[in-house]
């Protein structure tokens, strides 16, 4: 049963039968089924670095700049207004030093 | 083509009709992949297809963003390794008139604001076009079989109240005629486009609806009742399975008359 940290985010994959399953524990203790019955026939070495790959692209995180939402311009006559870009879906809040990478002074 | 053994991909596939074509498909034994804003439908929907003893995986995603559709496509192609069904069940309604008049003066009071018509015209419109061209790029790319399910409404026709939501379904309806002429054209013979068209359906979308609006129309219906979702599901699946439906959007309504019997 691999268990994956990415971004600070913790995953586990699971067996069943002889497909995977990838959950997503939250912090605050409660879990999330991120995908069911995947990757058939895989080892679990094999299935751990699959998912891996799976969850950096489906739960995205980084420096996230704030910033003018220019794609998506208001359009008022030749005049374009446009608000902020504060829609990412996972947008993260460091409130707490990184476990994989700890602050060092 | 077959569902079992495919790979669908459904937007909105967090509720309302969107979840019930993700079930129904699961159910035929298609590896289905939710995307949804909203993670906590998710996550409901992915317990319930493991639970059905099915293959899913969450995507929580805003569709109407090129960088997220990129993100949906990619992830489903890693879970799944293939994509033969994209269906853009996501969508909004933010109704109003274009102007209100004010009862003493008749002069106009208030218009439909800008960011009504956006918010609709991005979610209905430019969401289920970008779906639509990265799925129909993984497939041709890929070399898969695939069918393409754009949601339009019967409101298509043109509805009092919604002007920016008819005129995002009258666009979706009309795309599997351009699309597969497209496909046609060059010479992608293993990809087909139909749209489908539902009546008033009986999900959590009308609760947002004028209930009394909503009563004097179930009046023109002539089946009684609304649409169920599993009933445009099994339509899905059904446009799966007959590869002669094609470059056509199928209205699914009830039997919706406007007043006076003339069909919608
Ligand atoms: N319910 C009806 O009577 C009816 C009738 C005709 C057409 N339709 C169309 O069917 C489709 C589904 O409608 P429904 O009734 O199931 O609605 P719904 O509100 O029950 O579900 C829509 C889903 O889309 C998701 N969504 C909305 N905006 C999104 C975005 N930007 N990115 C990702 N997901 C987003 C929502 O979170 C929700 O889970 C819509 O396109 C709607 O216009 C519905």
């Amino acid at each position: 049963m691999p268990s994956l940290l990415y971004n600070d985010m913790q995953f586990s994959v699971d067996p069943s039968g002889d497909r995977w399953d990838i959950t997503y524990n939250l912090p605050n203790g409660t879990s999330a089924l991120a995908a069911a019955g995947l990757f058939p026939g895989l080892a679990e070495a094999d299935a751990a670095i699959r998912a891996l790959a799976l969850v950096k692209t489906i739960f995205p995180v980084g420096i996230k700049s704030v910033g003018p939402d220019v794609t998506h311009p208001n359009r008022i006559g030749d005049l374009k207004i446009v608000g902020p870009d504060v829609t990412h879906p996972n947008f993260i809040y460091w409130d707490k030093d990184s476990v994989s990478s700890p602050k060092t002074l | 083509m077959e569902i079992k053994g495919s790979v669908a991909l459904v937007t909105g596939g967090g509720n309302g009709i969107g979840e019930a074509v993700v079930k129904h498909l699961a159910k035929a034994g298609a590896k289905v992949a939710v995307v949804d804003m909203v993670q906590k439908n998710i996550d409901r929907v992915v317990k319930d297809i493991k639970a059905m003893g099915g293959e899913a995986v969450g995507i929580q995603a805003n569709v109407t963003s090129e960088a997220d559709t990129a993100r949906y496509i990619k992830g489903t192609l890693e879970a799944f390794g293939q994509l033969n069904i994209a269906v853009s069940c996501a969508g909004i309604i933010r109704d109003g008139t274009m102007l209100s008049l004010d009862k003493e003066t008749g002069k106009v009071s208030k218009k439909l604001g800008l960011d009504k018509w956006q918010a609709v015209i991005d979610t209905n419109l430019t969401g289920t076009f970008l779906t639509m061209r990265d799925a129909a790029e993984a497939m041709v790319n890929g070399g898969w079989p695939g069918l393409l399910v754009p949601i339009s409404s019967v409101n298509k026709v043109g509805q009092v109240g919604q002007i920016n939501y008819s005129s995002a379904k009258v666009a979706d309806a009309l795309m599997p005629k351009i699309i597969v002429g497209e496909f046609l054209m060059r010479g992608i013979r293993n990809i087909r486009c139909v749209a489908i068209a539902p009546g008033y359906t009986a999900t959590p979308m009308l609760t947002g609806m004028n209930q009394d609006a909503l009563k004097a129309i179930l009046e023109d219906v002539h089946l009684g009742r609304l649409v169920a979702p599993e009933e445009i599901a099994s339509l899905i699946s059904y446009c799966v399975e007959n590869e002669a439906l094609n470059a056509t959007t199928i209205e699914i309504t009830g039997g919706l008359c406007y007043p006076r019997g003339i069909a919608k």
